[in-house]
């Protein structure tokens, strides 16, 4: 097995994007990875499109054949990889792998999604589909309803409150506004969504104990990566990122099933995976981009990769240890509660903030400093499907 | 009254409960099961308001939860309750088996389960 870097990354704002396709996003995504690769006119021996709706909302298949021919990518080999909002992450999985394998030497992996172009009665009902066609579809329950049944046992058995939540949507929205690719570029205050008698107002329940400001907005969007060897990659002029773990891991498909509900096995045993691949402990991250779909799924997750002991995730999101200049920033992108939940792009933009991330290239106000591990976690459908990466900065 | 319409998985090797089926045990892998009726009450596992539904729902919110019957087989179904207000973990509540949403103008059933207590 070879080592695998990242040598370019793209990625597009976030949003209500009108004006654009599907197709358009991950082509404007995969330029910009390109040509931040500076592979110029170069071509890429394969690529793995992470997608998740394409098929539904945007009647379309066979979208990775559709991309190399606009982009001028013939005779690449391409495939389209949908795993539900963790679809992002197995592209990049499968790029990773092509790499290491000594198959292919460059591979051009982009994930994207469009949502926005139907409504949210459409778009919600477009996510349920990953629920249990017989025994949880029928019945109406939505991604956010799945949450919301999780909260309210995570707040039982581990004293989580609506305090704890609220600080991890502050944390985020106020690391969004200042990333010039996230979808809610807006800070908020405990007093207007928690505190005053205005935030009955300004922040109604979704699913109880959820409310609106626990949730990840429905986006349209697209991050792309581009890998190969790293023993070519060093002889590049950027610092080179080395994917240096990786694990995925699966997880009963309804919760009813989980003898534990509140017990979120994939995302463990992925981190475990990836932190020993990478010989490294959950000690040693200093920079993570966990999938915070909701404000609980961050608390829990951060337990779960080890940066917490169960139960104490909460109080350190409180106490303001995941904040940048903290203990273990997380999501200084702003996650995807601000960045925004293009379902299929966000595995790959959590991969393409790490790196940015660990080429040290953000402004003060984002950079966590001196950064040489990160960690992504990618959730699919209600952790049933998990993958993490470590990547870490190589020294040239 | 409806009869409940739903058939459980008894492991025939371990005897662990399986809903909905699997081809395989999820406990020790053995293939063949014993097909059994969720049987008595129920008690509530876990439950949430669903403000913001999926299309389909012609409605304001829709209450759904989990709930475990006597003899171990746990089901999603949606609760009979105005609001969550009154619901509580590990309440019992009787399963009905009503009209759960409608396509196409036909009534899809399913588990309904009403707060007892």
């Amino acid at each position: 097995m070879r080592d695998v870097a990242i040598i370019g990354v793209g990625m597009i704002p976030f949003g209500r994007r009108d004006e654009d396709s599907l197709m358009d996003l991950l082509a404007y995504a995969s330029l910009k990875a390109l040509d931040d690769a500076g592979l110029g006119d170069k071509s890429v021996n394969a690529v793995y499109v992470g997608n998740m709706g394409g098929g539904i909302i945007q009647h379309q298949t066979a979208i990775a054949s559709s991309l190399v021919d606009r982009l001028s990518l013939l005779p690449a080999a391409a495939e389209t990889v949908e795993n539900g909002p963790a679809s992002g992450g197995s592209a990049v999985k499968n790029g990773l792998l092509a790499v290491a394998s000594g198959y292919y030497d460059y591979v051009l992996v982009v994930g994207g999604e469009k949502m926005r172009e139907v409504t949210g009665w459409k778009a919600t009902d477009f996510v349920s589909t990953m629920t249990h066609p017989e025994v949880e579809y029928p019945y109406g329950v939505t991604l956010p309803g799945m949450a919301g049944m999780f909260t309210r046992l995570y707040m039982e058995k581990y004293g989580v409150t609506r305090e704890h939540l609220t600080a991890v949507a502050i944390k985020n929205q106020d690391m969004g506004a200042l990333n010039p690719y996230a979808h809610v570029e807006m800070s908020i205050s405990r007093e207007g969504i928690l505190d005053s008698p205005h935030s009955v107002v300004n922040n109604p329940p979704v699913a109880d104990p959820l409310h609106l400001y626990d949730a990840c907005p429905v986006s349209d969007g697209a991050a792309a990566v581009i890998l190969c060897p790293l023993e070519i990659a060093k002889k590049t002029g950027k610092p080179p990122v080395l994917i240096a773990g990786f694990g995925q891991a699966t997880d009963t498909h309804t919760l009813q099933e989980r003898d534990d509900p509140t017990d979120l096995k994939a995302v463990s045993l992925a981190a475990k995976q990836a932190f020993e691949m990478a010989k490294l402990k959950p000690a040693d991250i200093h920079v993570a981009e966990l999938h915070d779909a909701f404000t609980i799924l961050e608390i829990a997750e951060s337990e779960h990769v080890g940066f917490f002991k169960k139960g104490e995730g909460a109080i350190a999101a409180l106490a303001g240890k995941t904040k940048l200049g903290g203990q273990i920033p997380i999501n200084v992108s702003g996650g995807l509660k601000a960045r925004g939940h293009p379902v299929g792009a966000t595995g790959v933009a959590q991969v393409v903030e790490i790196t940015f991330q660990l080429r040290h290239e953000l402004p003060k106000n984002r950079q966590v400093k001196g950064a040489e591990n990160g960690l992504t976690v990618n959730f699919g459908g209600f952790g049933n499907n998990v993958l993490a990466f470590v990547l870490r900065r190589v020294q040239q | 009254m409806m009869s409940i319409n739903i058939v459980a998985y008894k492991c025939k090797k371990c005897g662990r409960v399986h809903f909905p089926f699997h081809d395989r045990c999820l406990a020790c892998k053995s293939r063949e099961f014993e097909e059994i009726a969720p049987k008595g009450n129920a008690k509530l596992l876990t439950y949430t308001t669903i403000f913001n539904l999926p299309w389909g729902f012609d409605q304001r919110f829709l209450i759904i939860g989990i709930a475990e019957f006597e003899n171990g087989v746990k089901a999603m179904g949606q609760v009979d309750a105005q609001s969550v207000e009154g619901l509580k973990l590990g309440m019992k509540v009787r399963p009905n088996w009503a009209s759960v949403r409608q396509q196409h103008g036909e009534d899809i059933y399913g588990l309904k389960f009403e707060p007892i207590e």
